[in-house]
């Protein structure tokens, strides 16, 4: 499978009567993101702001990052069983908007969701304080049901980041990335010397808002499956989680999920990147064996040499995580795994729920217990009503001088386990 | 900025007085001096610090005088009231990497001005301290001393100043069972390939987090005839004779105790008591027997439920006594048991 | 008759099920029901559901639920070696359940309850 990615950089995103892109800098007409978001019944109103990098300002509480990216050749549409309809993606040509994202914030239950600081000590920790940030703050129609009020904001955001994405379809990029995949017998013919890698990829499936959407399926309802890597660049994977928000996925992360990218840079090279693996992290024990058996399986048949696992959140994960690497380690397959740490606030405390002497090559993302002190800002985008209640924080969390005593926790994508960034810890 | 002052310790042989023939050496104290390693380091504090005075001890009389030496050393550092304290580097000599170790963790802990010291991985020592003193990893030999006091000086003036210390990949330090946070150069996924790459290629690689030791033993087979089976009572749940006549320590045992139970049929209040000091002494001192089922074991002697009950048992306290420590012990009386014909045992803990 | 029991504290979770006989609420402690879980699974229940479901770690959720097996058979190691760990998890977060204003509590019921219930639409199949 060959994808052409074309990236479009984004210098500054303005609002103004007409909604554009001209010489890096996105225009945004508020009337028509507005009429976008506002599609769904369920939204009673909707606001937009824009953050810069910089910029004293804090966004809370988040719910998700998108990157808007629109697909200009090939099968498909963004966002393939959720915004576009059900089609094999991955193939073709897709332009992205770099250095933006849209983010989703709204309270949807009382206790959730990230910050995104813009300046400041949490700025070091979030990515999206990296990012020209367009900020849609969601309320719903009264006396709505959380499930339904939730989904509703996630569909929001992605409509109108697919919205964004095309008024780049006929830009020039500014730079074209191409990645390939081969056919199993492609790959072995063309590389009889590499080692056979794959990427496997866990995702949250655990309940109200702990919950990954693959095509448009709950991942909770899928059995480990095989993917062309090139398929999540075209939304193949969404996010519908954000509790404890440091290590969950928000939607610009599959996007560009960073595994992905740096195995491409690999590939045909060092090893032969052969496919993406996605399993789940299901409460109930028994679908945990199934999928960890599964993803053994999997990697077995794939005649693989090494895989890399990356977890998506803590406790119950660790399980499956454990169980994902001591089976498919077990299968003669080399493993190594990305995680982050729960090790207490002085960092005594065992890191993970669950420990097997196989996992013998761990990445980590950091330490998620460490308390960070965030200042008062200038201005917060959404609301701090909540920031008392999200994973990590409590009514103490608000300090007499405005400043709040967090966790890393809070922070949205601080200590990711796609290894997404540089934090880490001995 | 005054400098940092610091007091230096150091073996005989690092004073260059001599080798294992004067490892009996006492401790001596030797003001305004600067010995052997500490050259290096004074190069290496540049402005920021000056080593006052060098303490020098023979590893033997260390180790031989535990609590003599132990308090004229901290009298001395005491009378200097140093900024810090650094001992060593000690690098794979054991009973001096101990003694780096104890003392520094001594002075750290019942003076409380901070210390640093440094050593080998494997050196005994770094096990029974790294919890409790910042140890630099240094090579296995004084070849390595250039690049142990790059680290060494450094450390020592942070935790002088009482600065925040970063991360064991950063500072140097062996890992202490803390995670610190940092920055690293690369993002994690990059970091994630290259570790693949490695360990495809068969090549050595580094994790980022170690798993928890799992030293498991398999279980030996059944005993086959209990009937007739000679059955050993251990324990590192600290149960001594009242009084404790060979002075385990309550944590980080350095050694254990042999007793003879040859005609006790219980024991009481009056006769046995815990040395433990990891957990609620109450229960253990009304009757011993909870830890170390004496009582029970000689009704199942009596009623043929086993053949017989060793007439020894060793005792330790498992509290905070380093897992290097615990497996020299059990070597040691495992080969006396063996010897004794004994058949199995049962090891208590707490 | 269900062939599942869920221990819970969360008061939502008896109220959501037409048949509440699976169900036994106590009014205790997060740690309390992971106790509660753990003394079961040494009379031999085995555990079904992961005990360190969510995200909200313990003692920032008050509500726990947890899935065991109704049969008992020989102890099962797995089942223990989890809910040891959970406990032991339980020790490293600060505790601040008591902290929140009133009406946070029935979100984390809620989520609590969603988290089981995907757990339940698991074990139903069979």
């Amino acid at each position: 499978m060959r994808l052409e990615m074309g990236h479009i950089y984004i210098k500054d995103i303005q609002f103004a009567a007409e909604s554009k892109i001209e010489d890096g800098i996105l225009y945004v007409s508020e009337e028509a993101v507005k009429a976008v978001a506002l599609e769904d019944e369920k939204i009673k109103s909707v606001s937009f702001d824009i953050a810069k990098p910089g910029e004293s300002v804090r966004i809370t509480p988040v719910k998700d990052v998108i990157e808007p990216r629109v697909k200009v050749e090939g099968r498909g549409g963004i966002f393939p069983g959720v915004i576009a309809k059900v089609d094999t993606v991955g193939e073709g040509k897709t332009y992205a908007l770099k250095g933006m994202a849209v983010v989703t914030a709204g309270k949807i239950v009382g206790f959730q969701e990230g910050i995104i600081d813009m300046t400041g000590p949490g700025a070091d920790y979030t990515p999206f304080s990296q990012t020209l940030n367009l900020v849609m703050v969601c309320e719903p129609v009264d006396g709505i049901k959380q499930h339904d009020y939730e989904k509703a904001v996630r569909f929001a955001g992605f409509r109108v980041a697919v919205y964004l994405g095309e008024l780049a379809r006929n830009l020039t990029p500014d730079e074209t990335k191409v990645y390939e995949t081969c056919t199993i017998k492609e790959g072995m013919e063309k590389y009889p010397n590499l080692p056979r890698v794959a990427y496997v990829q866990m995702l949250q499936s655990q309940g109200l808002l702990h919950d990954t959407y693959v095509y448009g399926v709950d991942a909770k309802k899928i059995v480990p499956t095989i993917m062309s890597p090139t398929e999540i660049m075209d939304g193949a994977i969404v996010s519908g989680n954000c509790v404890s928000a440091c290590d969950k996925n928000p939607t610009y992360v599959h996007l560009n999920n960073p595994v992905v990218h740096d195995m491409f840079e690999q590939h045909g090279k060092t090893f032969n990147f052969v496919c993406h693996i996605i399993t789940n992290e299901n409460v109930y024990l028994a679908d945990k064996q199934r999928s960890s058996d599964w993803t053994a399986k999997l990697c077995k048949m794939l005649d693989l040499d090494g895989v890399i696992v990356s977890q998506e959140g803590f406790g119950n994960p660790d399980t499956d995580l454990i169980m994902n690497c001591k089976k498919i380690e077990a299968e003669g397959v080399k493993t190594v795994i990305i995680t982050d740490e729960y090790a207490g606030r002085d960092g005594k405390s065992q890191s993970l729920a669950d420990s097997d002497p196989a996992a013998d090559a761990v990445v980590t993302g950091g330490n998620a217990n460490q308390v960070i002190i965030l200042p008062k800002l200038d201005k917060v985008i959404g609301t701090l009503d909540y920031v008392t209640k999200i994973a990590g924080a409590s009514e103490e969390t608000l300090r007499e001088d405005g400043s709040l005593e967090v966790e890393l926790q809070v922070l949205t994508g601080a200590t990711n386990e796609t290894g997404f960034n540089k934090l880490s810890a001995r | 900025m005054a400098k940092l002052k610091v007091v230096h310790y150091i073996n005989q042989f690092f004073a260059q007085i001599g080798g294992e023939e004067k490892a009996d050496y006492p401790a001596e104290i030797r003001v305004g001096e600067v010995v052997g390693p500490g050259a290096a380091l004074t190069q290496q504090f540049g402005d920021d610090a000056e080593i006052v005075a060098t303490i020098v001890c023979g590893d033997s009389y260390f180790n031989e005088n535990l609590e003599k030496a132990k308090a004229d050393i901290l009298a001395m550092v005491k009378e200097q009231a140093p900024d810090v304290f650094v001992a060593g580097p000690a690098f794979n000599a054991g009973r001096y990497g101990v003694a780096c170790g104890t003392i520094a963790a001594a002075v750290q802990e019942e003076l409380g001005i901070p210390a640093v010291t440094g050593m080998y991985v494997e050196n005994p020592g770094a096990d029974m301290f790294k919890t409790h003193v910042y140890i630099v990893s240094t090579k296995n030999n004084a070849a390595g001393m250039r690049d142990a006091v790059k680290k060494l000086a450094p450390l020592a003036v942070k935790v002088g100043k009482g600065e925040a210390i970063g991360s064991s990949a950063e500072e140097g330090y062996i890992p202490n069972g803390v995670r610190v946070n940092f920055f690293e150069k690369e993002r994690g996924s990059l970091r994630a390939v290259k570790m693949l790459l490695k360990k495809l290629a068969d090549k050595p690689f580094e994790t980022e987090f170690p798993m928890p030791d799992f030293d498991r033993v398999e279980p030996n087979p059944a005993v086959k005839d209990i009937a007739h089976a000679k059955i050993a009572l251990v324990t590192s749940g600290g149960i001594v004779p009242k009084g404790n006549p060979d002075h385990i320590e309550s944590s980080s045992a350095s050694h254990y105790g042999e007793y003879d139970i040859a005609g006790v049929m219980d024991l009481t209040e009056a006769t046995y008591e815990t040395a433990h000091g990891g957990y609620d002494p109450v229960y253990a001192n009304e009757d011993s027997d909870r830890v170390l089922p004496v009582d029970v074991l000689r009704e199942m002697e009596k009623e043929g439920k086993i053949g017989e009950l060793h007439h020894l048992f060793y005792t330790t306290v498992g509290n905070g006594t380093a897992v290097a420590s615990s497996k020299a012990f059990a070597a040691e009386f495992s080969a006396k048991l063996k010897a004794d014909g004994v058949d199995a045992v049962i090891l208590t803990s707490t | 008759m269900k062939n599942y029991i869920i221990i819970t504290n969360n008061p939502l979770v008896p109220t959501k099920l037409e048949d509440d006989s699976a169900v036994i609420y106590q009014d205790i402690s997060y740690e309390d029901v992971l106790l509660h879980v753990r003394d079961r699974i040494h009379e031999g229940h085995r555990l079904l559901s992961h005990p360190l479901s969510g995200s909200v770690k313990p003692n920032e959720t008050p509500y726990k639920s947890v899935m065991i097996s109704v049969g008992k058979g020989e102890m099962d190691e797995g089942s223990l070696s989890i809910i040891e760990n959970a406990i032991q998890a339980c020790g490293k977060f600060v505790f601040r359940s008591d902290k929140y204003k009133p009406e946070v509590y029935d979100d984390f019921q809620l989520i609590d309850w969603t988290l089981i219930q995907s757990a339940i639409a698991s074990a139903d199949v069979l």
